[in-house]
């Protein structure tokens, strides 16, 4: 990958990491876990991996769907 | 190093820390952290090529997350 995009891509994840760690509010932690995801994938698809990035892309939002479940009925 | 390597053990520790150290002490909160050491373990594991082991540990981790959310809901309507 380029260099450029490799660190630019690296400070998206490890910000995304750091912002799910810290921010309290539930639906926050889950926007920031996106943000994780996003930096992410692009090292995925850079390893030529194509069939594990689509994985990736289409259980990654199932999982924050249930996730969500669980934090509607918890602020309700 | 790999630069994939170096960013997947940095996301790892931040992961394993934030679990270990919830700041609302929820079980939400918990399991909303524990995303994090997984896509670090998995950037771990796309250092070594093999795409079958990174397919299972994906789906395994969001069947993993299916099941915890439903024992969180079924321990709260219990209780």
């Amino acid at each position: 990958m380029i260099v450029a995009l490799e660190v630019a891509f690296g400070l998206v994840a490890l910000l995304g990491a750091v912002s799910t760690a810290l921010v309290r509010d539930s639906y926050g932690k889950v926007i920031s876990l996106g943000i994780l995801v996003a930096g992410i994938v692009p090292f995925i698809v850079d390893r030529g991996y194509l069939d594990v990035a689509i994985a990736v892309s289409l259980i990654a939002p199932i999982a924050t769907i249930f996730i969500l479940m669980v934090v509607r009925r918890e602020q309700a | 190093m790999n630069a994939v390597f170096v960013l997947g053990l940095a996301i790892l520790v931040i992961g394993v820390l934030s679990v270990a150290f919830v700041r609302p002490k929820t079980y939400v909160a918990r399991l909303i952290n524990l995303e994090i050491p997984a896509w670090g373990l998995l950037l771990v594991m796309l250092a070594y090529d093999e795409a079958l082991a990174l397919l299972t540990f994906v789906a395994v981790t969001a069947i993993s997350t299916f099941v915890i959310v439903r024992l969180m809901e079924w321990r709260d309507a219990s209780c």
